[in-house]
């Protein structure tokens, strides 16, 4: 039987107040439900989805720094990919990523295991690990630009003195493979950690009876961890490389405070180029277009990726 | 501590929602809220002391006019960024330090300020031509000058002497003949060929003297691509190859700075900071140091200083105070206190300001005014325009030269340029 109004009313009871109206609403389940993530939905909404629908209005039309301009279509796309600066920003990129990515995945996977170890003040020196990820990297930075400064470089002083380089070595920020080294080992360096922090976890989650039953097999250390440990951090290898190509892609402080994109432009990477074109030079229409560049690329790996994890 | 009584305590409150009420009855601010601020946007100065001065007059204008003024500096290469940032949101200080073609790439969101250029050039014998040029727009002049910084060369008499030379260069040609001996003394020259504000003011200058350009006159054709820049590149590769380390392709703006207080440069081209940083920090190598004119080429001598100017945003609320600010920062006394602060540093950009015994008495500084006869802003002969400021935002001649040197074919990397340049073009002609 439906309650109604008039039911209540012949009950004798008293009808429910407007508060108790509005309880009896909200607990409702779809009601309820949806209320609990509005804020996070408005906060996305707001920080994420408003500068990212304004970014591709930016980059669809001719909009200047004060002065907004008309439709253009793909005419920014064009435009930058007709630049040779463009293009080779585009390389830049690829060739940073891939080298910085192998290069923390390599190193990242020996220091989890190696921090792994039971050794004394073990907790300290995980700690210790991750400082270079905890200073704000405009902070660090500055100090590798002092460490490869022409003039005051401590990196060739104490490679000359230990015989490594021959005088005056490499002119780091002025010559474009050296430039490129310099800021993919800032970026490794910067990295690291957190490549390392998070395999740590995924190693210690491996149940140790693994090891004991390829240890009665008779395996040796390399054997155990070719074929228990690395299969076993897959996943979570997939995740941290996954979140590693994405903040690699998008670096600018690194580049910024060492090279400002020099020499030559062979250290530009998208944000870099974005900011300079967008910001500096006022175009923001094509700034736009460069920085939204690497989105179908990056929403093409995160596909792959995330789908790569569910199989798992 | 006294503890409030609860009687107190009423009459505290009771007295505070009267007044309350009262503010929101009349709709107006307290009288105390009502104090005026004007917010002046600036650089960290290179010489530190003219921040300073410029604070203490900002505070004693305060005084006088009954307002506060707050003067907020950033570093330079952060500041095209933050204009953009006050421009897109119409919001932000009421006034700022511009330079380049800041004046033409604003014009529309910059307040005209005719009646303060036109009052100030009556009162100081006018203003050199170079401020016209770098602050009048069609519509009017949209910013002030406010003074530009001698970009002459600095050099070390004892490393020249050491090699044989008792004068500077007066040509760059010269430059090259005696870089070469330098360098091989142990004491190269430098000029920035990487991403960095002197690399451009040095190449404007070395091209102007090769009779070379960027633009055309009327400032809507590409000019790079010319025999004349063909000769200036090449001076650029054999000054790197023969009198230069290849470490200027990763110059900053305070490179050439160290390059010279770290004994090992011989010359540089750049303003007078380093040998004023060598006397603040009393550097046994201040008395080493000297400097000369800008040197000349085929086509005579030509610099390209920076050029500083005040513009008021359109958006302010606060224009007619920010007038009269600039104004009182132009009064005789406070013009002269700020050169003096700066070191000879702040060079006025009005000729009869210009008669400060600080130059003549120095015979180190003496020769520096004269650059301003020669001097032109940037993109010249074309008019400044946002095209010229996009190619130095962009680094593009200092990338040409930087290519060339690096063993990209001339010609190939004036093609670039060309292109590069006909692009800040393309961009220019859009905006409405």
């Amino acid at each position: 039987m439906a309650v109604t109004p008039h039911t209540i009313a012949v009950a004798g009871l008293h009808a429910p107040g407007r508060r108790e109206r509005f309880r009896q609403w909200w607990e409702q389940e779809h009601v309820f439900g949806y209320g609990l993530i509005l804020p996070a939905l408005v906060l996305l909404g707001c920080l994420v989805a408003y500068p990212f629908g304004m970014a591709v209005y930016f980059s669809l039309s001719d909009y200047w720094v004060g002065s907004p301009g008309p439709f253009v279509g793909l005419g920014n796309f064009r435009e930058i990919l007709a630049n040779d600066v463009f293009r080779q920003t585009v390389q830049n990129s690829f060739v940073f990523t891939a080298l910085a990515l192998t290069l923390k995945t390599v190193l990242g996977v020996w220091l989890a295991v190696l921090l792994a170890r039971d050794v004394r003040g073990k907790r300290l020196l995980r700690g210790a690990v991750l400082l270079p990820w905890v200073i704000p990297t405009a902070l660090s930075t500055l100090g590798w630009w002092w460490m490869f400064d022409s003039l005051y470089s401590v990196v060739n002083w104490t490679a000359i003195r230990l015989g490594v380089m021959s005088a005056p070595g490499p002119n780091w920020l002025g010559q474009s493979a050296w430039a490129m080294a310099a800021v993919v080992i800032v970026n490794t360096w910067r990295g690291l950690p957190f490549f390392a922090i998070t395999v740590l976890a995924g190693l210690i989650s491996i149940p140790r009876e693994f090891y004991e039953a390829a240890e009665v097999d008779g395996a040796t250390n390399r054997q155990r961890f070719w074929h228990v440990t690395l299969p076993l951090l897959k996943p979570v290898l997939a995740v941290v490389i996954l979140f590693s190509t994405i903040f690699t892609f998008s670096d600018f402080n690194i580049v910024y405070v060492l090279t400002r994109g020099g020499p030559v432009n062979t250290t530009h990477l998208f944000a870099t180029l974005a900011y300079q074109i967008g910001l500096q030079g006022g175009n923001l229409g094509q700034g736009a277009a460069i920085s939204l560049f690497l989105f179908p690329m990056l929403a093409m790996v995160v596909f792959l990726q995330l789908r790569y994890i569910r199989k798992e | 501590m006294k503890r409030t009584t609860r009687r107190q305590f009423l009459k505290a409150s009771a007295g505070a929602s009267a007044g309350m009420a009262s503010w929101l009855a009349l709709g107006r601010a307290p009288a105390y809220a009502q104090k005026r601020e004007l917010s002046f946007l600036s650089w960290n100065h290179f010489v530190p002391a003219a921040d300073d001065e410029l604070r203490k007059q900002a505070e004693a204008f305060g005084k006088q006019a009954n307002c506060t003024v707050r003067v907020d500096t950033m570093a330079h290469l952060q500041m095209p960024a933050k204009l953009a940032a006050e421009a897109q949101s119409q919001s932000g200080h009421d006034m700022y330090r511009a330079a380049g073609a800041d004046a033409f790439l604003y014009e529309n969101l910059h307040a005209n300020v005719d009646d303060v250029v036109d009052k100030l050039g009556k009162q100081w014998g006018g203003w050199y031509p170079f401020s016209a040029e770098m602050a009048q727009t069609k519509s009017g002049w949209k910013a002030v000058p406010w003074f530009w910084i001698s970009f002459p060369a600095t050099y070390n008499m004892a490393h020249f002497k050491k090699a044989g030379f008792e004068n500077p260069p007066k040509t760059w040609a010269e430059l090259l003949t005696m870089g070469k001996t330098l360098k091989k003394q142990g004491n190269p020259v430098g000029i920035a060929i990487s991403h960095c504000a002197d690399a451009h003011s040095t190449y404007w200058s070395v091209a102007w003297s090769h009779g070379a350009k960027v633009l055309e006159a009327d400032g809507k054709t590409p000019g790079i691509n010319s025999d004349k820049t063909a000769q200036v590149i090449e001076f650029y590769k054999e000054l790197y190859r023969d009198a230069m380390e290849p470490e200027v392709l990763s110059w900053d703006d305070a490179s050439n700075n160290r390059f010279m207080l770290s004994g090992k440069g011989s010359w540089i081209h750049n303003p007078v900071s380093p040998y004023n940083a060598a006397l603040k920090e009393k550097m046994p190598i201040a008395d080493d140091i000297n400097h000369h004119n800008s040197p000349a080429g085929p086509a005579g001598a030509h610099s390209a200083p920076p050029i500083l100017s005040i513009a008021v945003w359109k958006f302010s609320k606060n224009q007619e105070l920010a007038k009269e600010f600039i104004q009182y920062l132009f009064k005789k006394e406070n013009y002269d206190a700020w050169i003096v602060a700066s070191n000879a540093f702040n060079h006025p950009p009005l000729r009869h300001l210009a008669d400060h015994p600080i130059w003549a008495r120095n015979p180190k500084f003496a020769m520096l005014p004269k650059e301003a006869e020669f001097a032109h802003p940037r993109g010249w002969p074309a008019k400044p325009s946002d095209a010229v400021q996009r190619l130095d935002d962009n680094y593009v001649m200092a990338d040409m030269v930087a290519k060339a040197v690096n063993g990209m074919p001339t010609k190939r990397a004036m093609e670039w340029a060309q292109d590069q340049v006909a692009r800040a073009i393309k961009g220019q002609l859009k905006v409405g």
